[in-house]
């Protein structure tokens, strides 16, 4: 297959599918309180096949170092996506990931460096940066085209599912027990999936500590 | 009795103010050595206390220093530092020096080159002003080579504690040192209290006439005037470096015994450390006893009361017996007696006072015995002076009378019934005496011997005695006629009188005297009244002729003159002879009086 037919290809067989009556599947994350929970990566394996092949997107993620934080705190992408880490700030930082899915370091760099990365294992990877310990992002990667990341609403639109069942994979930087869920998806629904999740403590470092209360607080 | 009744109060009043008095006093003095020991103790603990804690603020300190110096020299060998350091960007340093910060939770991490330049701070409000202090301490420990220093100092107007440890690369080499802070704050300063419950407090004097509060537990964080005026007095001592004692200074909610310690600063005026303990909870179980010895002196002071009235009553109450049984006696009555069951003296009193008593009845009786023998003044005289009555002789008439026939009345009757009849008969007989001015000198049995003429001299001595005789023969048979009603046989009697002159006195010993008469004429008497027994004379009544001679004159007699002329006519003497008397030469004329 030449590299120009990749492409519509991949729409036929889109058309294909939308064709074959694909569902929606909606999740809302909420927590204990009721209240919407962000940066959930929510996703749908398949039960009956295997996971469909999924070419990984042709523009890399970017997790970028600004302000001495990582943008965004949570990146879902798939097998074989690259990420690139741009270096927004006046100082230095260093990047390193000790996660089986992606072992690294990316050595201190200075102001404007831009390294990228590619995560070809599934898995999650936790970011941190040797200087400052506030600093921290997690890049989630996944074997199945069907996964989104909850914005501030908690809510999840996931479409064009093929009908069939699936489990509902659910995971949060803070997520307290396993929430997952087998589902099946119907043609030409939308089907409606609430999560209701327990989150650990928060407990990431204040960006800037300011020294006050003389360490006796 | 009002006065008494006084008099018994005061007595009960001073016993019960003495006993308490004594006893207040010695509460007291016990109560206020207690409660001086106590305040002393207490103070004394309070600054045990107060030294103990200070030591502990030093050695807080002194954990926060080595805590810090160790993290110091942790960072020294960390790897992001090195290549940090290496870039030379002295922001991304700051930044990390800040994750250091947070990581070890020191306040304050500074780092300086070599030569003590500033590079970077992890509080970006420090000012490069505020390095000074580090500097100071860095170049201390340059020249003394020491592995850490600290000290003292201001870092913002706040008052730190200061730490520089060497940064190597490697080691020994020094490329720069970490300068790390902790402030002495108000929650350093409420650390120490949680632990030690003192309040400690740190000024500066500088401005000596304005300290200022750098760190307290003390409400609104303010100095109050008395103590700020105590820091002022104690300043002095530090030019002396004299450690200021402790002081017990009076704030609103207490008084606390203050502690003053000064701390040196690094290129200023040292700081004060005043720390505080209130006096009252080192005083509270002091207190408690206090307050239990004031209860139990009261109620020792309640129970002396009471014991001082008991008392008081048990010595008044005998004594308010003693006095009203004394008026007894002194109103004449010697009969009752006074029984106090007691052993002390009180008890002794009462046993003197009834023995008293039966002095006195017997006083009494002896002299109701004279009144009845003879005249009150004789008695009068008698007990005045008994021995005026002795050794005289003169010239008396002598009455004896005996019961004729007594022997054989005597197995007729029983020994009561007879002695009844004695008795009786005596009573007649004495009564007839007296009437006529005699006296009984003795009973001898039935007889009697009766004296006229003493111990008080009469003129018609023997006129009384005859008129006494013949009134006796009258009275016995007066006595006859009542013992006929009753069934006793009567009986009979035999007088003699005779007038001589005898030896008139007390006879007897020194324990016993009698007063009576000695002579040969009482004998004679005595055989005149025994020769009535002579069935020939005819009479009952037998006189001599010395009692006839004796006689006074009879016609010049007013009836009413004389006691006996009245009841009685007068006497007739039958001459019946001369006897013999045993013992005499010339025998004896004798008379029956009719
Ligand atoms: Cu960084």
């Amino acid at each position: 297959m030449s590299r120009p037919l990749l492409p519509l290809f991949a729409l036929v067989l889109a058309l294909a599918a939308t064709r074959l009556a694909a569902g929606t599947v909606v999740v809302t994350v909420k927590d204990d309180k009721g209240q919407p929970v962000a940066d959930t990566v929510v996703s749908l394996v398949p039960l009956d096949s295997a996971a469909a092949a999924v070419p990984p997107p042709a523009e890399p993620a970017v997790v970028s170092q600004q302000g001495e934080e990582f943008t965004p705190y949570v990146t879902a992408v798939a097998v074989g996506t690259r990420v690139s880490f741009p270096n927004h700030d006046k100082i230095h930082h260093q990047i390193y990931s000790e996660s089986p899915a992606k072992p690294f370091a990316i050595p201190l760099h200075g102001p404007g460096a831009e390294q990228t990365l590619v995560f070809d294992q599934p898995g999650i990877v936790a970011l941190g940066c040797n200087i400052h310990d506030a600093m921290s992002a997690y890049v989630v990667i996944l074997a199945t085209p069907h996964f989104l990341k909850t914005p501030s609403d908690g809510t999840a639109r996931l479409a064009d599912v093929p009908p069939g069942r699936y489990r509902l994979d659910v995971w949060h930087p803070r997520l307290k027990g396993d929430p997952r869920r087998d589902i099946v998806v119907t043609a030409d629904t939308a089907a409606t999936q609430s999560i209701s999740v327990s989150l650990k403590p928060d407990k990431r470092l204040r960006r800037a500590p300011d020294g006050g209360g003389g360490g006796y607080k | 009795m009002i006065p008494r009744a006084l008099r018994f109060r005061r007595f009960s009043l001073r016993l019960l103010a003495l006993l308490l008095g004594l006893l207040f006093a010695v509460l007291a003095t016990t109560y206020l050595v207690v409660s001086r020991a106590n305040e002393r103790t207490a103070h004394d603990h309070a600054r045990a206390n107060l030294e103990l804690t200070a030591r502990i603020v030093s050695s807080t300190i002194g954990q926060r220093i080595e805590s810090l110096a160790g993290n110091a020299k942790v960072m020294t060998g960390d790897d992001a530092l090195k290549q940090v350091r290496r870039t030379g960007n002295n922001r991304t340093l700051a930044s990390l020096l800040q994750s250091f910060s947070t990581r070890v939770n020191a306040p304050v991490i500074t780092f300086y080159n070599a030569d003590g330049d500033l590079l970077a701070t992890s509080d970006p409000a420090m000012e490069n002003e505020n390095a000074d202090p580090f500097r100071l301490l860095i170049r201390e420990a340059i020249d003394q080579d020491l592995p850490q220093h600290t000290g003292f100092s201001y870092l913002k107007q706040e008052l730190h504690v200061l730490i520089v440890v060497p940064y190597y690369a490697p080691y020994p080499n020094v490329f720069g040192w970490f300068g790390l802070a902790f402030p002495i704050d108000r929650a350093f300063a409420w650390k120490i209290r949680e632990t030690t419950a003192v309040q400690l407090t740190y000024v500066s004097l500088d401005p000596p006439d304005r300290p200022r509060v750098l760190a307290t537990t003390l409400p609104d964080h303010s100095l109050p005037p008395v103590l700020a005026a105590v820091l002022a007095a104690n300043r002095d001592r530090l030019a002396h470096t004299l450690p200021p004692p402790t002081e017990i200074v009076p704030l609103p909610d207490d008084r606390y015994v203050t502690l003053i310690q000064f701390r040196a600063m690094l290129g200023e005026d040292p700081v004060a450390l005043v720390l505080q303990r209130p006096l009252t909870p080192e005083l509270r179980s002091a207190r408690d006893l206090e307050n239990y010895l004031l209860l139990t002196s009261l109620v020792a002071l309640a129970a002396a009361a009471v014991l001082a009235l008991v008392l008081s009553r048990s010595i008044s109450e005998p004594v308010r017996q003693l006095a009203a049984h004394t008026e007894k006696i002194a109103a004449g009555d010697y009969a009752s007696r006074l029984t106090l069951d007691r052993a002390d003296e009180l008890g002794q009193l009462a046993t003197a006072m009834n023995q008293m008593s039966v002095g006195l009845s017997e006083r009494d009786r002896v002299r109701d015995l004279l009144d009845k023998n003879v005249s009150p003044e004789v008695a009068a005289a008698l007990l005045r002076d008994g021995s005026a009555l002795g050794g005289q002789e003169r010239e008396v008439t002598i009455l004896f009378a005996d019961l004729r026939g007594f022997t054989t009345l005597s197995e007729k009757l029983t020994p009561h019934e007879l002695l009844t009849l004695l008795n009786r008969y005596l009573d007649r007989m004495s009564a007839a005496i007296e009437a006529h001015g005699g006296v009984i000198d003795k009973f001898i049995g039935d007889a009697i011997m009766a004296l006229f003429g003493a111990p008080v001299a009469q003129a018609d001595a023997a006129d009384r005695a005859l008129a006494a005789a013949l009134a006796m023969e009258k009275a016995l048979v007066q006595l006859n006629t009542e013992l006929a009603a009753e069934g006793i046989a009567p009986l009979a009697i035999g007088i003699g009188v005779n007038t001589a002159r005898v030896i008139a006195g007390n006879i007897g010993s020194h324990r016993r005297l009698n007063y009576s008469v000695i002579g040969d004429g009482v004998n004679v008497a005595s055989r005149l009244q025994s020769l009535t027994r002579t069935p020939e004379y005819h009479t009952n009544v037998i006189t001599s002729a010395a009692t006839l001679a004796a006689r006074r004159p009879t016609p010049p007699r007013s009836p009413a003159s004389s006691p006996s002329s009245a009841s009685s006519p007068l006497p007739t003497f039958r001459p019946l002879g001369t006897v013999p008397v045993k013992g005499r030469a010339e025998p004896v004329e004798i008379f029956a009086v009719g």
